[in-house]
């Protein structure tokens, strides 16, 4: 909590009684001195007069006491007179002199008659000390003396001063008083109140909200202090909200960072698992090399159960004997001593133990196991064992063991974490596994294909050949090569030659199929006419057209483009839809058109044959599948014509489909990019 | 004048349908049976048309084909190839090798005079 600086909130102060009592002693003290200056005027002067009363009164009671004893020179009256005279203190001098002779003359002790001249005549502070005065004393009209009276203004002066010193010691007495009462008043009613709600204002600026504030007075001060008791209040108020506030937020962020912390412990764990899992299934997925598989999966597992080594071992199932297959973090002094040690299911050691038992087996301090069963365990410095079995489907392929340097047990986290690789591993060593037997598979698959293509070809040429002298010799009969034939004779020969092509077409069929199927064939890819080729075609199927009483029509642009393709392939396609429409058209027409259209051609070719169902359509273009089975034999074909079509118009990039109105008739179609610049993959 | 044809084949039974075709049609016929029997025969007979086959014992009809075309003095003489594979390419191979023609097996009698006539007329 902040404190404010006190030294901010209580600077050096003028204290207001203080600077009060300063204010007004000094307007007291300068009216008290105006005071006491006029009257110490007015006193000097009253005292002046007085002296001057005096003295005149002693000149008058001389001029009326003193005429008679002088004219009857009764001395002795006047000496008393003279010291009667004498009563009055102030009078230090009295001459009476007849012309220059001295009568009586009395001087007080002190005063030097010589200094008299000098000392004539002034006010009472300035200049002489003395007054006099002289006067003739008459008796009936007759100047009998003179009288001469000094008086000393000393005792006055003196009298006056002690007035003077009355007059300041009471103003001093009177300031004093004032100021102490000032003081006193101030302090009681103005500072030391004010002074309480200060230092209560401090307190509470220094945070102390409880400070109590002393609101006993009713006058403007207590007001003030019940105001700063009410500002008190609502700062307390609103402090203890904010700190509570401010608490809560304190012990939300003290659990959020908590929280976060621990969240972030246990997912950077997570994530390394997760990373550590990622990286080994993908490896599991993309690698069937099982020894990068199972390296990859004992550097994770020892890495994150933080251990120090670790080994797969594999079953084998023949021996019974658990054989080391990928190591980490071991000597291939210990490897040879683990292939040595022939550890066996339910062997007393975690592998083995963890096979009988299926299920993680650990030790978490050797030294507490003074006859393990590998004795080279003790000559190496691993203190905590933990092993896993490899299970798959009850089956032991194996157990994946790791090794820490540091005695204690494996957490269950660790130990649930490493029944995951081990189970990695199973799928590992089973796909790799499986692929050997695939991999093996798939080269006795390829060697009996390839022996199957050789057949095929083999068989192709084989049986070309005799067919080649049959078909040869037939025709050069039924030519009469050989001498007349009968007609007889003849018309058989003509059934031999035509079976003899249907075989003939058969076989290449079935080579034409198997090459495709077997990738091997290829488009040889040229310049053509489509004009040409349909013609060529056509040509070749115009006289079955005319035995059927067939209209062939075709609808051709009289120039179309010059395509790119395998010309002879391309004549084979059509050779084979336009063959089959009139061979399944009993009576109509047969229409081949073609057209170019966004560098495709639009072929077509629609007979008013049975047509097909829709199944039918779908099917069609299946291997050895026609409409209707038995029409097989009866039509000819082999039942691979369309399919084989099929490939070869997808083998230029095109597609081939059949629209069909059952008893109306078929339309078969296929387009061809016009330009056909390389050869499709086949699926 | 008689116009002699050389037959290059090593199946006798082709050799024969062949002869039996050309004879019976009234050409005089020469028959090898390997493509280096071939070669020499073409030489030295100086036929007017040769019929070659593709598939022969030593090399094949078309390296039989590219030695004669290769003679000056037999170039001019059309070969047409006779083969049995019917595979796509094997005509493009043809031609290449300098083949004129080329007709497969099995080969109808009839064509095959048909398409040596188009050379000798």
């Amino acid at each position: 909590m902040q404190n404010a600086p006190s030294s901010k909130i209580t600077p050096k102060v003028n204290s207001i009684s203080r600077r009060f009592s300063y204010t007004l002693i000094g307007v007291i003290t300068i009216l008290l001195i105006i005071f006491a200056a006029t009257v110490i005027f007015f006193d000097i002067n009253r005292i002046e007069s007085e002296i001057k009363r005096r003295l005149d009164n002693a000149i008058e009671f001389a001029q009326n006491s003193l005429p008679t004893p002088l004219w009857n020179l009764d001395y002795v009256v006047v000496n008393d007179f003279v010291d009667a005279l004498f009563l009055d203190e102030s009078i230090v001098y009295t001459k009476i002199s007849w012309e220059d002779k001295v009568i009586t003359e009395k001087v007080r002790h002190g005063f030097q008659v010589q200094k008299l001249e000098t000392a004539l005549p002034s006010t009472l502070f300035k200049g002489s000390k003395y007054i006099s005065k002289s006067s003739d004393i008459q008796f009936k009209e007759n100047k009998v003396s003179t009288i001469l009276i000094v008086m000393s203004r000393e005792s006055l002066r003196k009298k006056a001063l002690l007035q003077i010193y009355g007059i300041i010691a009471l103003s001093i007495i009177i300031i004093a008083a004032i100021w102490f009462t000032s003081i006193f008043i101030t302090k009681r009613y103005i500072s030391s109140p004010l002074l309480k709600l200060q230092e209560s204002a401090s307190s509470i600026a220094n945070g102390d909200l409880d400070t109590i504030v002393d609101k006993s007075s009713n006058d403007e001060i207590g007001l003030l202090a019940k105001h700063l008791d009410i500002m008190r209040g609502s700062i307390k108020g609103l402090f203890s909200k904010l700190k509570e506030s401010k608490e809560k937020l304190e012990e939300y962020s003290r659990t959020l960072e908590h929280k976060v912390e621990a969240r972030t412990r246990e997912l950077a764990r997570s994530v390394e698992e997760l990373e550590a899992l990622g990286e080994i299934s993908q490896t599991v997925n993309t690698t069937l090399d099982l020894e990068t598989v199972l390296t990859s999966i004992v550097r994770h597992a020892v890495q994150l159960s933080k251990a120090d080594a670790g080994t797969i071992y594999e079953f084998d199932e023949t021996e019974q004997v658990f054989i080391p297959r990928i190591n980490y973090g071991v000597s291939d002094e210990f490897i040879q001593a683990m292939r040595d040690s022939k550890q066996r299911i339910g062997a007393k050691t975690v592998l083995g133990q963890s096979a009988e038992k299926r299920l993680p087996d650990q030790i978490s301090d050797l030294a507490n196991v003074p006859n393990y069963r590998i004795p080279y365990m003790k000559q190496t410095d691993f203190r905590a064992l933990l092993a896993v079995p490899l299970l798959r489907k009850d089956r032991h392929i194996g157990g994946l063991v790791v090794r820490r340097k540091v005695a204690g047990k494996f957490s269950e986290a660790v130990v649930d974490l490493l029944q995951t690789f081990a189970a990695q591993s199973v799928i590992a060593i089973h796909n790799a596994r499986l692929f050997h037997e695939i991999e093996d598979k798939g080269r006795e698959l390829a060697i009996a294909n390839k022996h199957k293509s050789e057949f095929l070809a083999n068989m192709s040429h084989e049986l070309r050949t005799p067919m080649n002298a049959i078909l040869g010799y037939t025709e050069l009969i039924i030519d009469n090569i050989y001498g007349e034939v009968p007609k007889k004779i003849q018309r058989v020969l003509e059934r031999v030659e035509n079976n003899g092509r249907h075989l003939l077409g058969l076989i290449n069929d079935v080579l034409d199929f198997s090459k495709i199927e077997a990738g091997r064939l290829t488009l040889n890819l040229s310049d053509y006419s489509m004009q040409d080729v349909i013609e060529t075609v056509l040509t070749s199927v115009e006289a079955l057209a005319t035995e059927k009483n067939l209209d062939l029509k075709v609808k051709v642009p009289k120039e179309l483009m010059i395509g790119k393709g395998d010309e002879q392939r391309i004549a084979q396609v059509l050779l084979n839809l336009i063959g089959n429409a009139i061979k399944f058209t009993e009576e109509g027409e047969v229409i081949v058109q073609a057209r170019v259209s966004s560098e495709t051609f639009f072929i077509s070719v629609s007979d008013t044959g049975p047509g097909l169902s829709e199944a039918n359509q779908k099917k069609i273009f299946e291997e050895f599948h026609q409409a209707d089975g038995s029409s097989t034999r009866e039509k000819g074909g082999t039942g691979l014509g369309l399919s084989i079509s099929k490939k070869i118009v997808e083998m230029h990039g095109g597609r081939i489909w059949v629209d069909s109105i059952p008893e109306k008739g078929s339309a078969f179609r296929f387009t061809l990019p016009v330009r056909v610049e390389r050869q499709m993959e086949q699926k | 004048m008689s116009k002699t044809i050389l037959v290059v084949e090593d199946q006798e039974d082709s050799r024969r349908i062949m002869r039996d075709l050309l004879t019976s049609a009234g050409y005089e016929i020469i028959e090898a049976v390997t493509g280096e029997e071939g070669v020499t025969a073409a030489e030295t007979h100086q036929p007017v048309l040769i019929l070659m086959d593709i598939q022969l014992p030593d090399f094949d009809g078309y390296e039989a084909t590219r030695r004669i075309k290769a003679k000056p003095a037999l170039r001019q003489i059309p070969v047409i190839a006779v083969t049995s594979y019917a595979l796509s390419g094997d005509d493009v191979k043809a031609f290449d090798a300098g083949c004129d023609a080329y007709v497969s097996k099995p080969f109808s009698p009839r064509a095959l005079l048909a398409k040596i006539r188009e050379f000798l007329n």
